[in-house]
């Protein structure tokens, strides 16, 4: 965690970190429906549906990273796998979609689900 | 890279804004002139800014019949009396005077409107940045006070008063100023390296005492060196940088030890001769890269280019003299 | 236990045409309708006086000194610094300095305060009237019907929530009925709104309710707060500050950083 001086030193543009982190989030509940709609085609059930999704959204993460986040953040000699360039910590990259996919993945999983299991 | 319209026009070089102004004819004819109020239609904030900087570079570029067209679709957008659409319809008005009566006409207008609403903002803006174009720059500037006491944090009207306080050569009022504009927007590296102007100046103007010139000296220095620290590759901060290394070097003035009362001391000479390089050899690429006109290095503004040149061979022929 | 034969119940493919669908189509419908009439009655922001604006802005001021007094050598935040706080202290800046110290006026009688209160009544209202309605249109034409079958299963608790209207006491938890299709509608429709409307967008109650919870920039002004004691506050936090200035060793730090 920066200190204050350090952060009064560098400082974080509020703006670009929220409009990064609204994109990811985006992306994120996009695909999560997306994964509802293919689980729900394959006929998932239970845990492995839910392991279907944290799967695809952990490699949905993973490729963000290294397609958008990775060139610029290692040329500016920042260690791999590390967001801090453009976003606010490591456990809100990786993990937050898991959170906000969660409800349109259950949502369309659902539908999907029932519509072909029928 | 084409001048985009959601920017500001006022800094622009004066061929990007005839570039801009001829498109005006393309521009109005491909948005709808009546913007339907139906759900299916996006209305996007960012086509009033284009408008309102579309009419800035018609003004400029006298083209007046398309500047009333653009106005004529914020009014139907937002109507007579919105604060903004009568500060454009002012700024047309005193683009279109002839003379300096009709000028006093709009002024007694911009008077009579705040007279029934003395919180509209623009319009005050509008009248003090008339009054300093007629001249009457005093006026400007206690109107600008006046706006400053109820609205202590515009920070363009704290910048406009910086810059009419260094007009006529009040230098410490014109750093208070812009120290206010730091306040509003402390990473601004532009605004560290104008107050480090304004320091630097305020130094090398006659009638400094020496504790008072090191102080600023020392000031403009540091304020340089953050400026560059925001932002890499900011022309203006390197050669603001360069100058004062240059001078103080010059000087070579023992840097008098003061007590430390809260003023910033310089630091060594050696820090300062490594400054100093620093700030030639970045000049120099800039310099090299800007002329070359290479991918990433665009943008500079050709006349800072010149004068960063101008500089540094300057400081080349004088080495050779030595 | 012995394992439970999975239930299987035959249902009629129209449900799908005259239930599903319709919920779906309806709940999206009214989050789109939602977000208009929001935009529609956002009130404009209220026009303030001379006096009001300095007032305001007189505090935000004072709180940008005090955030960014690192930008400031220390000399001349200290004089910001005494300026403010005399001028605080002083109640320079207040709207009509001799009401100073008198309890703030009931936001019940300010007419200017109900202004603020209908905004929010009136967003309540955009949430709280639409999902009634569909809520008991719901449970008028649709209730009782057993639609879909959750894909992963539940816990027996679920049952009465999930089930509402079917009093079957075998019937696996994992049946649901159209009902849970609207609770599920409900939280799951907050990505389709952000690509049909946009990110800031009014439909989803989700984000209303966030709103909610964080509304200090809205409480700073609002009705029923002393401002004389808002600007004594204030005094005390500038004063408490430790002043020191980015420019400090900001040379080092430069040569030390920036290679060429």
């Amino acid at each position: 965690m920066p200190s204050e001086l350090e952060l009064q030193i560098s400082p974080i543009v509020q703006e670009s970190l929220v409009h990064n982190t609204r994109t990811l989030v985006n992306l994120q509940s996009l695909t999560a429906s997306l994964f509802g709609v293919s689980a729900g085609i394959l006929g998932l059930e239970s845990y492995s549906g839910f392991l279907y999704y944290l799967i695809f959204s952990l490699i949905t993460s993973a490729l963000f990273y290294v397609v958008r986040v990775a060139p610029t953040s290692i040329a500016s000699e920042k260690p791999p796998l590390d967001t801090s360039r453009y976003f606010r910590g490591p456990v809100e990259f990786w993990t937050g979609g898991l959170m906000n996919g969660l409800a349109g993945f259950i949502l369309t999983w659902t539908l999907f689900y029932g519509l072909v299991s029928a | 890279m084409a001048p985009s319209l959601i920017r500001s026009p006022v800094q622009l070089p004066p061929a990007e804004a005839l570039a801009i102004s001829q498109q005006a004819p393309a521009i109005l004819q491909s948005a709808p002139s009546a913007v339907s109020s139906s759900i299916l239609s996006k209305e996007k904030s960012e086509l009033w800014i284009e408008y309102e900087n579309l009419i800035l570079s018609c003004l400029r570029t006298g083209d007046e019949r398309a500047a009333h067209q653009c106005l004529d679709r914020l009014v139907t957008r937002f109507g007579e009396d919105n604060e903004r659409v009568l500060a454009l319809r002012g700024l047309i008005k005193e683009a279109e005077a002839q003379n300096n009566g009709e000028l006093e006409k709009v002024l007694k207008e911009y008077e009579e409107i705040l007279s029934k609403n003395d919180s509209n903002i623009p319009i005050m803006k509008r009248r003090i940045a008339l009054l300093r174009s007629m001249g009457r720059v005093s006026d400007a500037a206690s109107a600008l006070v006046q706006l400053l006491d109820f609205s202590p944090t515009d920070l363009e009207a704290w910048s406009e008063l910086s810059d009419l306080y260094f007009s006529q050569g009040l230098y410490p009022q014109a750093i208070y100023a812009m120290e206010e504009v730091l306040v509003l927007a402390p990473n601004a590296w532009n605004v560290h390296a104008r107050l480090g102007e304004l320091q630097y100046m305020a130094a090398t103007a006659s009638g400094a005492g020496n504790g008072a010139y090191q102080k600023q000296m020392a000031e403009a220095l540091k304020r340089f060196s953050r400026s560059i620290e925001l932002c890499d590759d900011y022309l203006r901060g390197y050669y603001g940088l360069k100058l004062v290394t240059k001078r103080i070097l010059k000087d070579s003035a023992k840097p008098t030890k003061q007590t430390d009362d809260g003023d910033f001391s310089l630091p060594d000479t050696r820090t300062i001769e490594r400054l100093n390089e620093l700030a030639t050899a970045k000049l120099a690429e800039i310099i090299r890269h800007s002329s070359a006109n290479d991918r990433g290095w665009r943008g500079y503004n050709a006349a800072e280019v010149a004068a960063a040149r101008e500089l540094l061979s300057e400081d080349a022929s004088s080495d050779i003299k030595r | 236990m012995a394992q439970v034969p999975v239930q299987t119940i035959h249902r009629d493919p129209q449900l799908f045409y005259w239930i599903l669908f319709p919920i779906t189509i309806v709940m999206i419908l009214t989050g789109i309708l939602r977000h208009y009439a929001t935009v529609l009655m956002a009130s404009a922001p209220k026009k303030l006086d001379q006096k009001t604006t300095r007032e305001q802005r007189s505090l935000l001021h004072g709180m940008q000194v005090r955030s960014s007094f690192h930008a400031l050598s220390k000399r001349s935040f200290n004089s910001r610094r005494d300026a403010l706080i005399t001028a605080y202290e002083s109640g320079a800046y207040l709207k009509d300095p001799e009401r100073k110290g008198q309890p703030p006026a009931n936001p019940m009688t300010d007419p200017s305060s109900m202004e603020g209160m209908m905004g929010m009544m009136k967003n309540q209202m955009a949430m709280i009237i639409p999902n009634t309605l569909i809520m008991s249109w719901i449970n008028a034409f649709f209730s009782g019907y057993v639609i879909m079958k959750l894909p992963f299963p539940l816990t027996i608790k679920f049952k009465s929530m999930l089930q509402a209207g079917v009093a079957t006491k075998d019937m696996d938890p994992r049946w649901m009925s159209s009902i849970s299709w609207y609770f599920l509608c409900i939280f799951g429709l907050q990505s389709v709104f952000n690509f049909i409307l946009g990110n800031d967008n009014a439909a989803s109650q989700m984000a209303q309710q966030m709103g909610q919870m964080g509304p200090q920039t809205a409480q700073m002004f609002g009705p029923g707060v002393d401002p004389n004691k808002q600007f004594l506050a204030e005094a005390e936090n500038i004063a408490v500050v430790d002043h020191y200035s980015v420019l400090d060793g900001v040379e080092d730090r430069l040569l030390e950083g920036i290679r060429v």
